[in-house]
């Protein structure tokens, strides 16, 4: 085995999680712990994947409601209570429907596109802390990982521009693939002035130096990742083709932009990774800037109670970015191309370049230590100077 | 045993890449080919314990310039030019020549024979066993001591293409100046 942890090591510590898997080996004669081993993973990935598809799903019935909200509608109401089954009759709908590909279209890379989008952020998942146990891989270069693995969903957007075959998908790819690639620097900057401090790539040392009090954040570890966070926030929007941000989908000039051309569950599998995109992003944000999984006074630590709670956490905070992204879309409209662009190369690369020389700095500086350790410090051993 | 299975299925993918790459005759499609090869080269490292250098193979092959290739096939032009290529590479000397085939594959097994005799022997002697230490932290700690020399002028190297390219991107002074759309 790799130096590699994960979550099924995690869960093989559990007594009835050992019961199950030797009953399980014994009744089907298998010897080999690996099968088993793979066969475990194998059904965690899928459950995992299959509740975010849900929260993906979820985030259009939220979107709606949360939209309709904001400009003093009902929103969708009539499936199910409060609406709620509008996710299944849209999925139903998108399945039931024709699948179109234009004529001239570059078939191959026409039905390749989607996957390639939706690959790129399902593959983020193996990462991705949702608990101490539940993280399908412990690997030591998680964030990394997750920085490069998703530069695959701006190279589908692109294919599929390229390949429908239509003027509108190709603007709209051309500008998905601008927009992404330069959206990567701010938020790969700001995401590094935060391993600076933490020493390390994987989860588990961002996490170790974080606490689950607002104190012990990175957010408020000093006013350079402050300002950090913000710089990443409207970054991730950028990348994730978000409005203000939408300009490779925008409606009033694009038609739909890079997917103009695809119908039914094709179309839904943009939609899908877009949405679920959001929700990793957000993770990411959670679990860099804002505690991540930490519950206060440890509850339940080693437990699955505890795994439960944690998970409870993660996903509030995640959740609670994920209305915030809502929220920003329904109110701000919508930028031109070119302030698009001057905004990521002219104020935030600046910004986030500077946050982390302004990290790098107050490490060097004060040891490494948080305004609020400092503050303590100073109020302890304040008296001594009169 | 894991790993055993995705160095296997990598290798395989690097090896199916590899071959469509080569065979298809659209170049978008051999950018896509390889994307697959690349990723299954990313997915030996990753299998082989070096998970720096994998990921650092998606982020720089994947991520880079693979998008990059994509950009430029795009920004080359159309039938026309595709067909005037054509045209130029037949009139070439020895291009797509019974002869060139031949000289080609024999380097290529010269090539191959030499690298593998020199891998086999380097197989040998290196522990294949990965160590437990990430090996992230020993590449940074290297590369500003040991190799800071080399780090800084490949930084150099690549500050130059960076002025190089905005000097080539340059607009040309017009005028009037009109928005830029993407």
């Amino acid at each position: 085995m790799s130096a590699n942890e994960t979550v099924i090591d995690h869960l093989l510590q559990f007594e009835f999680f050992q019961k199950i898997s030797t009953a399980i080996g014994s009744q089907i004669g298998v010897s080999h712990i690996w099968v088993w081993y793979m066969v475990a993973l194998i059904l965690v990935a899928a459950v995992i994947t299959g509740i975010l598809a849900a929260v993906g799903g979820f985030g259009t019935y939220a979107e709606r409601k949360i939209s309709a909200d904001i400009q003093g509608r009902f929103g969708p109401n009539r499936v199910g209570p409060y609406g709620l089954f509008q996710v299944i009759a849209d999925g139903l709908k998108m399945i039931g429907k024709e699948d179109i590909s234009p004529n001239e279209s570059d078939k191959f890379l026409f039905y390749l596109a989607p996957f390639l989008c939706i690959f790129g952020v399902v593959a983020t998942f193996a990462v991705l802390p949702f608990s101490a146990g539940l993280t399908l891989s412990k690997t030591n270069v998680g964030i990394y990982y997750v920085v490069a693995i998703s530069s695959l969903v701006g190279l589908g957007i692109f294919i599929a521009g390229y390949a429908s075959n239509s003027k509108w998908s190709l603007l709209g790819g051309m500008r998905g693939a601008s927009q992404i690639i330069s959206y990567e620097i701010p938020v790969t900057l700001s995401i590094m002035s935060i391993l600076l401090l933490s020493g390390g790539l994987s989860f588990e040392d961002i996490l170790a130096n974080q606490t689950a009090w607002p104190a012990g954040w990175y957010i408020f570890h000093n006013p350079f990742t402050f300002i950090g966070f913000f710089v990443y926030f409207v970054s991730v929007l950028a990348e994730t083709n978000r409005a203000p941000f939408d300009l490779p989908e925008a409606e009033s000039e694009l038609v739909s932009g890079y997917h103009t051309e695809y119908t039914g569950m094709r179309y839904g599998l943009f939609a899908l990774a877009e949405y679920m995109e959001v929700f990793v992003v957000c993770g990411l944000a959670a679990t860099l800037f804002l505690g991540g999984y930490h519950v206060p006074f440890d509850i339940g630590k080693g437990t699955i109670f505890g795994d439960i709670l944690q998970i409870g956490t993660f996903f509030a905070k995640t959740l609670g970015l994920y209305y915030v992204v809502i929220w920003v879309r329904w109110t701000f409209p919508r930028l031109r191309v070119d302030h698009l662009m001057s905004i990521c190369w002219k104020y935030l690369t600046p910004i986030a370049l500077f946050n982390l020389l302004g990290v790098s700095v107050w490490i060097l500086f004060f040891d490494g230590k948080s305004i609020l350790d400092l503050f303590l410090s100073a109020i302890s051993s304040g008296p001594v100077g009169h | 045993m894991l790993p055993e299975i995705v160095l296997l299925f990598s290798a395989f993918m690097v090896f199916l890449g590899g071959i469509l790459l080569i065979s298809t005759k659209n170049l978008m499609h051999s950018c896509i080919f390889l994307l697959m090869c690349l990723f299954g080269v990313a997915g030996v490292y990753a299998s082989l314990g070096a998970e720096f250098l994998a990921v650092t193979q998606i982020i720089v092959y994947i991520g880079g310039i693979v998008i990059l290739m994509l950009f430029a096939v795009m920004l080359t032009g159309g039938k026309e030019f595709i067909s005037r290529l054509h045209k130029v590479l037949n009139l070439a000397p020895l291009m797509g020549d019974k002869s060139t085939y031949m000289k080609g594959s024999i380097v290529g097994l010269i090539i191959f024979g030499g690298l593998s005799a020199f891998f086999y022997q380097l197989l040998k002697v290196l522990p294949l066993k990965e160590q437990q230490v990430s090996d992230y932290k020993i590449i940074g700690h290297s590369l500003l001591t040991d190799n800071l020399l080399a780090f800084e002028l490949s930084s150099f190297l690549l500050l130059g293409a960076l002025i190089g390219a905005a000097i080539i991107a340059k607009p040309e002074k017009v005028s009037e100046s009109k928005p830029t759309d993407i």
